[in-house]
């Protein structure tokens, strides 16, 4: 049954670009944003809000801008080298970080974010400041698309990682390193006394929620074809937290769910008013007021009561 | 140790792995109804929004997409912009619209950042009615949009984005800036200022910090040095776009005490930088250069002889603007509309639509009288020479707008409650301009001091003079 009603969703996201053109790349953002959100998600399994998370999300959107400059030009490839800049980012910063609980785990990483912001921003002569650097559409094995086609193949690949990757990361949360998490949260002086590392369980979990996140940015680079040090910026991170938040942390669906209410959300709003701000704004009160466990909240609540 | 632990945590989990391939997300057939109905909905209301119109037949009204900043602080320069562009399309309509067709814009808030703004600029693409995008404010906007503007063929006219890395490659088909670039618009504030204060030796800059700010200061500190190789910068300020509070800055700057204080904040942050400048006395021990400074002539009082100006011709107290009724006009519907006469940014975005119009009119002279196609629209654009409210804007072979420059000093007169500018000069758009192709730093290397002395003096360009 639920896999039905999965397949159904992908299906429908499958077919929708084709009745509307433009929202292909909406979507393509959402999803990305999608698999930022769900390393952010991942985290909060263990109690542990990033506000800092963006800085995957744009380490390895850099990855892709500087690694196609450097004559590198193929998708997978790319995408592969990239995610893994982010992930190499998340093991030397979580290397430090997860040492750190609470508000001084989310304050830190706003802070190592905000370091790389204004990396980003200010090495001019390297990063290009806040124009950014442009990002050529890359060949998929060795063919080369044309503009619109590359969008779709990108679409659609997004489409496939994240039915994969969502399995995954399904996978990962069920395993006993994930149930830790959870762990963590509620007693983590036991967790050391049963013998697992603490400090390792998380470093596992903070480098997988950066490679998430670093392949929502590879992507979003791909997507918008330009990378600007905004993507870094904190309120991408608050953003990413917002979706995770919104869609509900339960479960792999949610960062998906939540993230293609609030690219969808967004596109409404801003054809409506120059105030979209405040429309959005209001829709996210109304969610956290009335759905406390967020939008995912709404069909895992009805499971939980019938068993 | 750290590998030992992750190892053994690896370990632990392999080792107990359970073939449990479950999810727990069932839900009940009342809700997916629901589900599948709202989803068949979207999809419906998707195809209908997709269909698209025959492109050479009169449309009922004739879209454009508008991007500028219409919250945030950028705002501050962004509603000027979407205020002019009311204002303008209210004039075009009134006369008719565009070959009998009227004008209705989309406004894109730029402030919602680059994924926003492609998402929305793909959105408006798609509905065939929008032939033309005035896009965007924003340099980074502009050049996001250029590559998406390109493969969709929209033709997309940059209002104001003035970076001139926009179309150096010379390859743009679809993307045109009638409204100049940064080269020219701070070269001139070079050879004005040593026109003006040619034993000039020390200079200190104080720009907003990002591509914008870096960028003037490059090609302002590159034309100094070659027209006058002896300048040397003192300080080199860059605070962070939006701040508050100037008082570090301006406490360096006057230590420093340069000959010469240039700057390009804007908006707000200008406002905030003259207010708490002036009475510190820096515009008493410095000559101040404010790029932008037109923009805040009605809104600050300004102390006399400050270097400004407008970023091109598009002044709406010029000569030729009080020459042109059309401008006249403009202006006093702006005031008596919004309160304040048009800053130029509003004149850029005025001159942008002329510039769009332009092109229906002569893209449907060209065809004999039909609807003009986006390609046919951008055909026209190529190479169009323009009148504009204040000037002429030649497009050049690589799209770019050739615009006059002009700069001046604050002046007060009877006229107006504040201050205007005064002993201005005129600079030809052509003649500050490197060739199309031409890398614009290695270019402004290699000026020549005699280069300036064939240009026109402060002071030359007055009423009854061209």
């Amino acid at each position: 049954m639920r896999i039905i009603l999965t397949a159904a969703a992908v299906l429908t996201l499958a077919v929708l670009p084709v009745a509307a053109p433009w929202l292909q790349f909406v979507l393509t953002l959402a999803i990305a944003k999608g698999f930022a959100a769900l390393g952010v998600a991942v985290l909060l399994r263990a109690g542990l809000i990033s506000i800092g998370h963006a800085m995957f999300f744009a380490a390895s959107a850099y990855g892709v801008a500087f690694l196609a400059h450097a004559g590198i030009n193929d998708l997978g490839l790319l995408l592969v080298l990239s995610v893994l800049v982010a992930a190499l980012t998340g093991a030397i910063a979580g290397a430090f970080l997860v040492r750190y609980r609470a508000i001084f785990f989310a304050m830190l990483n706003l802070a190592v974010s905000m370091v790389f912001y204004a990396l980003c921003a200010k090495l001019y002569g390297v990063t290009g400041g806040t124009d950014g650097m442009p990002v050529p559409i890359p060949a998929v094995f060795g063919i080369i698309f044309a503009e619109p086609a590359f969008k779709s193949v990108l679409f659609y690949l997004s489409l496939a990682l994240m039915v994969l990757v969502g399995l995954a990361v399904q996978r990962y949360l069920d395993s006993p390193l994930g149930h830790a998490l959870s762990a963590v949260h509620t007693n983590e002086i036991r967790l050391e006394y049963l013998g697992i590392p603490v400090w390792a369980v998380l470093l596992i979990a903070y480098v997988i929620s950066a490679a998430l996140a670093g392949l929502g940015g590879a992507i979003s680079a791909f997507a918008i074809g330009r990378v600007v040090p905004d993507f870094a910026f904190w309120t991408a991170s608050g953003h990413l937290v917002l979706i995770a938040v919104l869609g509900g942390i339960g479960g792999v669906p949610g960062a998906f769910i939540g993230a293609l209410f609030l690219e969808l959300l967004h596109s409404a709003a801003v054809t409506v008013t120059d105030a979209w701000n405040l429309i959005v704004g209001m829709a996210l009160i109304i969610v956290i007021m009335f759905m406390p466990q967020g939008i995912y909240g709404l069909f895992a609540r009805k499971e939980a009561s019938s068993p | 140790m750290a590998f030992k632990n992750i190892s053994l945590a690896f370990a632990r989990c392999l080792s107990s792995l359970q073939p449990r391939f479950r999810f727990n997300w069932e839900l009940p057939h009342a809700n997916l109804r629901v589900v599948v109905d709202g989803l068949a909905g979207a999809l419906v209301i998707g195809v209908v929004a997709a269909t698209p119109v025959a492109a050479q037949d009169k449309p009922s009204s004739v879209g454009l997409g508008v991007f500028t900043f219409t919250s945030g602080p950028a705002a501050a320069y962004g509603m000027p912009g979407k205020n002019a562009a009311d204002l303008m399309i209210d004039e075009i309509n009134a006369k008719g619209g565009i070959g009998g067709v009227p004008v209705t814009a989309t406004f894109v808030d730029e402030a919602q950042g680059a994924q926003g703004v492609i998402a929305e600029y793909r959105r408006l693409a798609g509905d065939a009615k929008n032939q033309v995008m005035v896009a965007a404010l924003s340099s980074a906007t502009c050049l996001a949009l250029a590559p998406i503007a390109e493969q969709l063929e929209v033709p997309t006219v940059g209002w104001n984005c003035d970076t001139h890395q926009l179309l150096m490659d010379g390859k743009s088909k679809y993307v045109f800036r009638p409204n100049g670039n940064t080269v020219p618009e701070f070269i001139a504030y070079a050879i004005y200022l040593l026109d003006r204060k040619p034993d000039v030796k020390t200079v200190a800059i104080i720009n907003p910090d990002y591509a914008f700010g870096h960028d003037a200061a490059k090609i302002f500190t590159a034309a100094l040095k070659a027209l006058k190789p002896d300048i040397e910068i003192v300080a080199e300020l860059y605070p962070k776009l939006g701040s508050p509070n100037y008082q570090t800055e301006i406490s360096r700057l006057t230590t420093a005490r340069p000959d010469v204080v240039f700057s390009n904040l804007w908006g707000a942050d200008l406002e905030n930088f003259v207010r708490q400048a002036t009475p510190r006395g820096l515009f008493t021990s410095s000559q101040v250069v404010l790029a932008l400074g037109e923009t805040v002539l009605q809104r600050v009082p300004l102390p006399d002889g400050v270097i400004v100006g407008v970023l091109g011709d598009g002044w709406w107290m010029s000569p030729d603007a009080k020459a042109n009724p059309e401008t006249v006009k403009f202006a006093e519907a702006y005031k008596s509309r919004f309160g304040e006469y048009p800053v130029f940014p509003s004149i850029k975005m005025a001159n942008a639509l002329i510039y769009v119009k332009a092109a229906y009119e002569a893209a449907m002279q060209k065809n004999g009288g039909k609807w003009p196609t986006r390609a046919e629209l951008a055909a026209a654009m190529k190479g169009s020479k323009v009148a504009t409210l204040t000037g002429i804007t030649q497009t050049r072979a690589d799209n770019d707008g050739l615009v006059d420059q002009i700069v001046g000093v604050t002046v007060k007169t009877s006229a107006q409650p504040f201050p205007v500018i005064g002993d201005m000069v005129r600079y030809k758009g052509d003649s500050l301009m490197p060739q199309a192709g031409q890398d614009p730093l290695a270019w402004i290397s290699t000026l020549k001091p005699e280069f300036a002395k064939s240009l026109p003096k402060p002071g030359s360009y007055k009423i009854g003079e061209r």
